[in-house]
């Protein structure tokens, strides 16, 4: 709730936005769209969101730009445009500009910025700040709101991200073609420093998203954001060394099943509360098949439980796709 | 003064929205629009998350008390204290399917290349012609 750094931050923003569309080098105009999330981190943050910031700042400015960078890779860098279309745009911005003033004229109808009694806050939120320690004992609303009161809502969140992945996977996946037909636009760098420097970096990357997972009842964290960096690292490892190494590790037939598998505990979880006569998701029912826990407790285990499946299904899709688009479907070698 | 701090956000959000159209509509390649579809959809984000914000609030992280046996004593929350956590968790999930479905439109971007070897827009329209 700071407005200053707010609104210093978003006047950046607009820069970075139009940056990244005017410059004309691709790559260019990528890493300006990086620090375009990342800025956008801060202004969450500024609105006291600091789950989303941390989203943001592993997936928006981390993998996001990973993905662009690795399509431009495969694709050309360059932005080769015609002078023909320069009509076309100046229709389109007043097209823009037509829309943006009728959206600018119902600005004045919405609540204040920071306003305690907007609608927004004062129904169904304030029931969830109120009784989220004394129904889960879990301090951190963000988590207990998004494993547990709309579990569905998250559940059908990560099967979409399941279903882009397999989307991806059908469409690039391709057989291996001999590598004289192969023309990468430039060579890879191998390079010793890099090497080093990430063998180090990834444990603690890795274990750092452990505790982002497993601590995320009591700070900002969770799920998603932990298995974003666990997913990062190994993209990371595959960056730094090659394919093979990171191949090692997680083949390809293990991609396919721990994708599935994150949904199938997440699902799984909803299932058993409904054999042991909850409703589906009804977490409470499970303190019946958990040692020493009452029907709280059991609530905020198995919001681990949940965590730990969407961690898995985000962290193997992200490192899936990241394979996919570098190498254009050949999974042999990217970046 | 008073209407800048009230409406500062929002009128961000439209500018925001508006250039991701205008780059979706006018810009000839395909990074570009994808982009610029990225841009819309963090001003849909930024239009959630000023809604959810309190003034002089905290962020939704519950301050508790626990008792010798770690039991949470019981306290009374005010809801004016912590920001709105339901926007928040809406947005967190918007954020991560996002760039699964980016990853998705890349993956159709590579496709088209290998195709037509081309990421321009008309130079695509000419060889399908």
């Amino acid at each position: 709730m700071i407005f200053g750094l707010d609104a210093l931050s978003l006047v950046l923003i607009l820069i970075c936005a139009i940056l990244a569309l005017y410059i004309k080098d691709l790559m260019g105009s990528v890493i300006v769209f990086g620090a375009y999330s990342f800025l956008m981190c801060v202004v969450w943050t500024c609105n006291a969101a600091v789950d989303v910031a941390f989203t943001e700042a592993a997936v928006g400015a981390g993998v996001g730009t990973v993905f662009l960078v690795s399509t431009i890779y495969n694709t050309r860098r360059v932005d080769t445009y015609r002078k023909n279309r320069v009509l076309k745009q100046l229709f389109m911005f007043l097209v823009v500009c037509v829309v943006g003033s009728i959206l600018l004229k119902t600005i004045t109808d919405l609540p204040h910025w920071g306003d305690a009694q907007a609608p927004a806050n004062t129904h169904v939120s304030a029931y969830f700040l109120e009784n989220s320690i004394a129904d889960t004992h879990v301090p951190n609303v963000v988590t207990s709101v998004l494993a547990d009161y709309r579990g569905f809502d998250t559940m059908f969140e990560t099967c979409v991200v399941f279903v882009a992945f397999i989307a991806i996977f059908a469409l690039l996946r391709t057989r291996k073609i001999p590598a004289k037909d192969l023309t990468p636009p430039h060579t890879p760098v191998d390079s010793l420093i890099i090497k080093v420097a990430s063998h180090l970096m990834i444990p603690f990357m890795q274990l750092f998203a452990l505790y982002v997972v497993a601590h995320g009842h009591y700070s900002p964290g969770g799920g998603f954001q932990g298995g974003v960096i666990l997913g990062a690292s190994l993209i990371l490892l595959a960056i730094s060394y090659d394919f093979e190494r990171a191949l090692e590790y997680l083949n390809e037939k293990k991609i396919i099943l721990f994708v599935a598998l994150g949904v199938l505990i997440y699902a799984g979880i909803g299932v058993i509360c409904f054999f042991l006569g909850g409703n589906f998701l009804d977490y409470s029912v499970l303190s019946k098949i958990l040692p020493a826990t009452d029907t709280i407790m059991a609530r905020s285990h198995a919001m681990l439980g949940v965590e730990v499946g969407v961690a898995l299904t985000v962290m193997v899709s992200m490192y899936g796709i990241y394979l996919c688009l570098s190498s254009n479907g050949r999974m042999d070698k990217g970046i | 003064m008073e209407f800048i701090i009230n409406y500062f956000n929002y009128i961000i959000v439209v500018i925001i929205m508006m250039i991701g159209l205008w780059g979706m509509l006018a810009l000839s390649n395909l990074v570009k629009k994808l982009i610029s579809m990225a841009i819309f959809q963090t001003g849909i984000i930024l239009f959630y998350i000023s809604m959810g914000a309190k003034i002089d609030s905290s962020i939704p992280i519950i301050k508790q008390a626990y008792d010798e046996h770690h039991h949470p004593i019981h306290q009374v929350i005010n809801n004016a204290d912590y920001a709105n956590p339901l926007t928040q968790i809406l947005m967190l999930t918007a954020i991560v399917v996002g760039v699964a479905t980016l990853g998705l439109g890349l993956a159709l971007t590579q496709k088209v290349y290998s195709e037509h070897k081309s990421l321009n827009e008309d130079e695509i329209l000419e060889s399908l012609s």
